[in-house]
């Protein structure tokens, strides 16, 4: 892929430098010339000097074939401005921009433009780790959903999948077995799939439905 | 008018004492707080010290009443998403906002701000005009750089000389506004006469400008 980056601070090099080791054609530009030194040795892509949303540089850096875009300076607005350039004038496929405020990452996104925020992923993260450290609610963006993970006791050995999924609150995604003695055995689970004691599941979990899907494993005196 | 502008630096100082004293509603939004004092102490009006980027900041200065919003701080990027917030967030009809840089004017229009407005190439145009010795000055564009207001200076080997209005053949959709002769102004009508000297102000899609041109000045050198 053809990937133009727009802001060459620590973020943006280790993305630059890991798709560049990837072997995908990448050209960072940045409006200070020092901010390359950042870029890994491997990195063998292209860099430019200049202001990211100016039509000119972005003509510079090939934006017109390009497949992918994201912009990741440190100003929010800049970001704003550059992805709009590049999904809204130049019409480039796979535009992301990085945020920090979460009030303007939120509007923008219903504004249709695909927005990353460092801020609210990373206060995500903070939270589970804190709260419930078998939980991750920031894998999927909208926030009303979680992934969990659960542990089967005795009281819930012997049921099937179907038995345990609660329609639009719960539902079972993948079964590690502990039985398997080679080490671990990783189920797609079908409806009448069994689970036993010591057997670890994920599922995705409706944010609100989390203390029924834990009071139902036993898992809420924790 | 409710009019609420964004950035208080010398343009915005200078807009919001216009719009006082033409008795509209103002409200400033300025993120320097010694900027802030500064202009609390020369013009009586309602002041919010906060990022006009920061919803939290436009709904202080109520924006849900303004009519419309003028983003004239210093930074490019500021502006056009001040605007854009103003729009797709609050409903505000009408956004202006300043171009420092005059690249960004056409990349205003391209996303959403209703008026655009580069102070750096209307300076440059009005200098131009002074020191200028050419028969055409673009005086100034509107409608997303479709429509233009021209000005042509007939000599004495313009074709469109000694001819009557309704003789001349103009492009469709380019109109003459005025005709400004010596220093009276003259209402062009059919039967008005073009003198040589005769400075013609019209109105033109910037499509038909070249066409206009050449039916009262000739062939550009």
């Amino acid at each position: 892929m053809y990937v133009v980056i727009v802001g060459c601070g620590r973020v943006g090099a280790q993305v630059a430098t890991l798709l560049s080791d990837e072997g995908h054609n990448v050209v960072v530009v940045d409006k200070k010339p020092e901010a390359f030194h950042k870029l890994g040795a491997s990195f063998n892509g292209l860099t430019i000097v200049g202001n990211g949303f100016e039509l000119d540089v972005l003509r510079q850096s090939g934006i017109e074939r390009a497949d992918a875009f994201c912009s990741l300076t440190n100003g929010d607005n800049t970001n704003i401005m550059a992805s709009q350039v590049a999904k809204k004038i130049f019409k480039v496929k796979r535009v992301i921009a990085r945020v920090y405020d979460s009030a303007r990452a939120h509007i923008y996104e219903t504004l249709g433009l695909e927005v990353l925020s460092g801020t609210v992923l990373f206060a995500s993260m903070i939270r589970d780790k804190l709260m419930d450290k078998r939980l991750s609610s920031f894998l999927i963006e909208t926030g009303d959903l979680g992934v969990i993970e659960l542990e089967v006791d005795e009281k819930m050995a012997g049921k099937v999948v179907s038995d345990i999924t609660l329609p639009n609150e719960f539902l079972v995604c993948t079964i590690v077995k502990k039985s398997d003695q080679h080490g671990r055995d990783i189920i797609m689970p079908l409806p009448d799939t069994h689970i036993d004691k010591g057997d670890r599941i994920y599922g995705i979990v409706r944010i609100g439905s989390i203390d029924k899907v834990k009071k139902m494993f036993g898992a809420d005196q924790a | 008018m409710y009019i609420i502008v964004a950035g208080a630096g010398k343009v915005g100082h200078f807009l919001a004492q216009r719009l006082l004293e033409d008795r509209h509603t103002v409200v400033v939004i300025e993120k320097n707080k010694d900027v802030c004092q500064k202009l609390a102490q020369t013009l009586n009006l309602i002041i919010v010290n906060g990022d006009a980027c920061e919803p939290r900041f436009l709904e202080e200065a109520h924006i849900e009443r303004a009519d419309v919003i003028a983003a004239v701080t210093g930074e490019d990027e500021d502006n056009l998403v001040i605007c854009q917030l103003a729009k797709e967030k609050f409903g505000i009809r009408r956004t202006v906002a300043r171009a420092n840089d005059p690249a960004n004017e056409h990349t205003f229009n391209e996303l959403g701000v209703d008026v655009p407005i580069d102070a750096t190439k209307i300076i440059a145009k009005i200098i131009e005009e002074e020191v200028s010795f050419t028969d055409f000055v673009n005086l100034m564009s509107f409608k997303r750089g479709k429509l233009a207001i021209v000005r042509v200076d007939l000599n004495d080997d313009s074709p469109a000389v000694h001819k009557n209005l309704n003789e001349l053949v103009l492009p469709p959709d380019s109109v003459l506004v005025s005709i400004i002769r010596k220093d009276e102004v003259v209402v062009p009508k059919g039967n008005t006469t073009l003198e040589p000297g005769d400075d013609i102000i019209a109105l033109t899609l910037v499509e038909n400008e070249q066409q206009l041109l050449r039916a009262l000045i000739g062939d550009l050198k």
